[in-house]
């Protein structure tokens, strides 16, 4: 039993290393580098500054806003009401996170622009062409991508939020005479605070810090545009440093406001209750409502991925309606551009190593704050969560900060060099949390008896892990390695940052650079974004399919 | 207060396996009424399409002859003491009692008394700040109750109010619910698995099984006069013997008993255990073997095997008796019943 517990706080100390150098390091650098007087006054006298980290706020809020507006009627639905089709919908609403907004911004354009999908329908009815993407246009057109990209963290913290309400509480609102508006504000709007600032303040810091999305619409006076603008000159001029540390304070301050405006998560005692669930069955026609707006907002999420199909395989696809034919010559001129085949290998192999990264440490933190829960286990618990505070770009910075700062990170982890392990690292460590609660949930749901026991007959702590824990949460274990993978596959912020030769272009790279080419540009990037996307589809569909519908527990927060 | 009428009232969650068959109760104003059964024989479904939260397939429910099966659950007025409690967990005590009454709309002050009044009732009101949360089952049951009758309901519904509760409290609780509602002649539908709780308490019950009511009536008729088998031994232990009625007696392995009603043929006849006594020497009785007993302090509870018949007998303040000892047993003329 004492060597087991040494090996444990081992296990633990060498893991609080670990996330003490790759995360606390680089926010650490980060703050040191930007907390400059001179530096953050000038960001604060700089208009165009002061405009971008302003613009990226009004993002973040309206983005929010929007998240809402989608997921809180959707989720209301979904747990009050049975409908034909009511869990092919809640499926559905994972949609989005096989749609990288990054890539569907192009199809945006495509639907939106001037010459696009819409004014083309326009001006075959005979009216005037709109300029949607001008002006406030594109303002608006990102905070909507972003908010279709978004929708499902929100939908899915709410729905588990709902559902550990026991529905006698709303049961005995009616009982003493509460109508459905107020049972809604004063018994299910509390109890489900917890889900709403989970949700909230996730999608708040992700839209806050999203770099792909306003890069892709050409909105470069947004705070991440302006930062990856200033990478350049960063050896000259640490300003960039500086917009970090303020984005990484405002996120905090975002998370903070959130977490007052919410009143934090005072009610987490669980209600026991017996009653099963209590969804109303709908009569007649009725009961194609709810699915019709399950519908309605997936058709939204898809259509600028439709769009970029259109693209992707359309011939001439420039002011009309529909594409003019149908080809494959895209994909030849994707494929033909030196950087996208060897982008597919660097992808697969940072992700393959940022996943396997991601599920032992994931693993460890895991088995540490369900099961061991030794002193200390609640803090590498909380440790292991920030980087879902942390926005991907202080990360980012921060490993370029150490690489220029220690001359063993430089050593090691050269971005210039090889940027494998740097890259690898920095999609590891912002994946760990949904490794950890998936893992986690996994644990939770498999009773320590059956571990107690397999000690009992004589088994080893090693021989339990691999003979019967590990086996029995083995679904967790491919859904958090498969969502490390495939977030990996997708990420943005760090790959434009980190890669810097075209030789280790991951496939995002790849993309933003093969979008920029003047005329074929977008729609060699689109048939790339398409098989992307595919690629990600199947990922994600396999994961569903081994978690069922236990998949919500991965986003719970 | 109101009567409570439910007419043909069918329910069933599958088709074909009714939950409530046909089922017709009338509950008298200002009556505590018990409805006692097994568990799944359908009670709780009942006591739900009574509040509204599950709605019959068919029939009829009134309140003081008004029709209310077509009213939500918010018009009913029908305030129900749940199970598993149901407090709210991000209010206080003092805001979960006095939800009912804001609703209402009733003013501040008026709120403020009629919430601290119930409290007092169930002795919780320096338990007012509370969250409910951090009260222990006892006290958040307490609540429960309290928060249902601060409404002042024409109608109370307590589905296993007390199932959670230690035997002492349970006890402490029966007595507080008892005068309550004889207090405020509440109108109020019960519902146990718990005879002893049904007993001490009713005005009138019912035993249900299979989403029928078997039997209705006072604890004392039911328990002495059960209509049927199943209403017999769910009420309390009861031996039955196997015998033939003729000409007002009733004729089994060990004797010949003078019986009550117009009976003839096979019958069986049931008698409970403590109406069963042990025969002093020359007084009127049948012999019998004591098989094994058990020493339960107040009463002794004993098998003798009589012409072959295993009988249990409940004996209080009870003799030290050894296995194997011949007895004699007797019981009152009258005693012994037939069952249809």
């Amino acid at each position: 039993m004492k060597i087991n517990r040494i090996f444990q706080y081992g296990t633990m100390a060498a893991l609080t290393l670990f996330l003490s150098v790759f995360l606390l390091l680089p926010v650490f650098i980060v703050i040191q580098v930007g907390c400059d007087w001179s530096l953050i006054m000038e960001v604060c006298r700089s208009q165009v500054y002061r405009e971008g980290l302003l613009n990226s706020l009004q993002i973040a809020v309206v983005t929010t806003l929007m998240v809402a507006l989608i997921s809180v009627p959707l989720a209301l639905l979904y747990d009050r009401f049975d409908f034909p089709g009511r869990e092919l919908c809640s499926l559905a609403m994972l949609l989005p996170m096989i749609l990288p907004p990054f890539v569907g911004a192009l199809g945006f354009q495509q639907l939106l622009g001037h010459y696009g999908v819409f004014n083309s329908i326009l001006a075959a009815l005979g009216f005037e062409r709109v300029d949607f993407l001008s002006g406030n246009g594109v303002f608006w057109s990102v905070c909507f991508i972003e908010a279709l990209h978004l929708y499902p963290i929100f939908y899915l913290n709410i729905v588990t939020a709902l559902g550990n309400i026991d529905p006698a509480l709303n049961e005995a609102g009616a009982n003493l005479g509460g109508n459905k508006w107020q049972r809604f504000f004063r018994i299910t709007l509390p109890l489900m605070r917890p889900g709403l600032l989970a949700g909230g303040s996730i999608v708040l810091v992700w839209s806050f810090t999203e770099m792909g999305t306003p890069l892709m619409f050409g909105f470069t006076r947004v705070a991440p545009v302006q930062i990856l603008n200033g990478l350049n000159e960063l050896e000259t001029n640490p300003l960039p440093y500086t917009l970090v540390l303020i984005m990484l304070i405002v996120s905090a301050l975002l998370y903070l406001v959130s977490r007052l405006a919410l009143g934090g998560t005072a009610n987490a005692t669980p209600v026991k209750g017996n009653t099963s669930s209590t969804a109303v069955k709908l009569a007649s026609w009725k009961k194609f409502l709810p699915g019709a707006a399950f519908v309605l907002v997936s058709f939204c999420a898809v259509l600028p991925h439709l769009a970029l199909l259109g693209i992707a395989f359309g011939k001439n696809y420039y002011n009309t309606i529909l594409p003019q034919g149908f080809t494959l010559a895209h994909f030849d001129s994707a494929l033909s551009n030196v950087l996208v085949l060897p982008s597919i290998g660097n992808s697969l192999r940072y992700s393959l190593l940022a996943m396997f990264i991601a599920v032992v440490i994931g693993v460890v933190v895991a088995l540490a704050s369900v099961r061991w829960k030794l002193r200390g286990s609640v803090a590498l618990d909380l440790l292991s969560m920030l980087p879902l505070a942390v926005p991907g770009v202080v990360v980012a910075f921060g490993f370029l900060g150490m690489t220029v700062k220690f001359s063993w990170a430089a050593a090691l982890f050269d971005p210039v060099e090889n940027p494998l392990w740097l890259l690898s690292i920095a999609y590891a460590v912002r994946r760990i949390p949904y490794v950890v609660r998936s893992v986690g949930s996994g644990l939770e749901q498999t009773p320590e008896e059956l571990e107690n026991a397999a000690r009992n007959f004589g088994a080893t702590a090693w021989q339990v892990l691999c003979k019967i824990t590990l086996p029995l949460i083995v679904a967790n274990l491919l859904v958090g390695g498969l969502f490390a993978f495939s977030f990996s596959m997708l990420e943005v912020s760090d790959s434009l940052i980190l890669a810097q030769k075209s030789e280790f272009f991951p496939i995002t790279k790849a993309l933003f650079e093969l979008s920029q080419i003047l005329g074929s540009g977008p729609s060699s990037a689109s048939a790339f974004g398409v098989w992307a996307m595919c690629f990600l589809a199947v990922t994600l569909i396999a994961a569903g399919i081994l978690l069922g519908k236990r998949i919500g527990s991965i986003f719970k927060f | 207060m109101g009567t409570v009428l439910l007419k043909n009232i069918c329910k069933s969650f599958t088709p074909g396996v009714p939950v409530l068959d046909d089922l017709n109760l009338e509950i008298k104003s200002g009556e505590l009424f018990f409805l006692l059964g097994p568990s799944g024989c359908g009670k709780s479904t009942l006591m739900r399409i009574l509040s509204g939260l599950t709605s019959a397939d068919s029939g009829s429910i009134s309140f003081d002859g008004v029709e209310v099966q077509d009213l939500p659950p918010e018009k009913r007025q029908a305030a129900m003491v749940f199970q598993n409690y149901a407090l709210w967990p991000h209010m206080t005590v003092f805001e979960n009692v006095a939800f009912g009454l804001k609703i209402r709309k009733l003013p501040r002050k008026e709120v403020q008394e009629r919430v601290m009044e119930a409290l007092e009732m169930v002795h919780l009101a320096d338990c007012a700040d509370r969250k409910a949360p951090q009260l222990s089952g006892g006290q958040q049951q307490r609540v429960a109750l309290a928060r249902a009758l601060a409404v002042d309901p024409p109608l109370l519904l307590l589905d296993e109010p007390l199932s959670n509760l230690d035997a002492r409290l349970r006890d402490a609780m029966r007595e507080e619910i008892s005068s309550i509602c004889a207090k405020r002649g509440f109108t109020a539908l019960y519902v146990t698995h718990d005879r002893q709780e049904a007993l001490s308490m009713a005005d009138r019950m019912g035993v249900m099984k299979d989403g029928k009511i078997r039997q209705i009536g006072t604890p004392r008729e039911l328990y002495e006069h059960p209509g049927d088998r199943f209403c017999a031994e769910f009420l309390g232990d009861i031996n039955f013997i196997d015998g033939k009625v003729d000409n007002g007696n009733f004729s089994c392995s060990f004797g010949t008993f003078p019986v009550a009603g117009d009976f003839s043929g096979t019958h069986t006849a049931a008698i409970r255990p403590e109406r069963i006594a042990f025969a002093a020497d020359g007084e009127d009785g049948f012999d019998a073997e004591l098989i094994s007993g058990s020493y339960l302090g107040d009463c002794s509870s004993w098998i003798c095997r009589a012409g072959g018949v295993d009988l249990v007998v409940r004996e209080f303040a009870p003799e030290e008796r050894a296995a194997g000892e011949q007895v004699r047993l007797k019981f009152a003329p009258g005693r012994l019943l037939i069952l249809e």
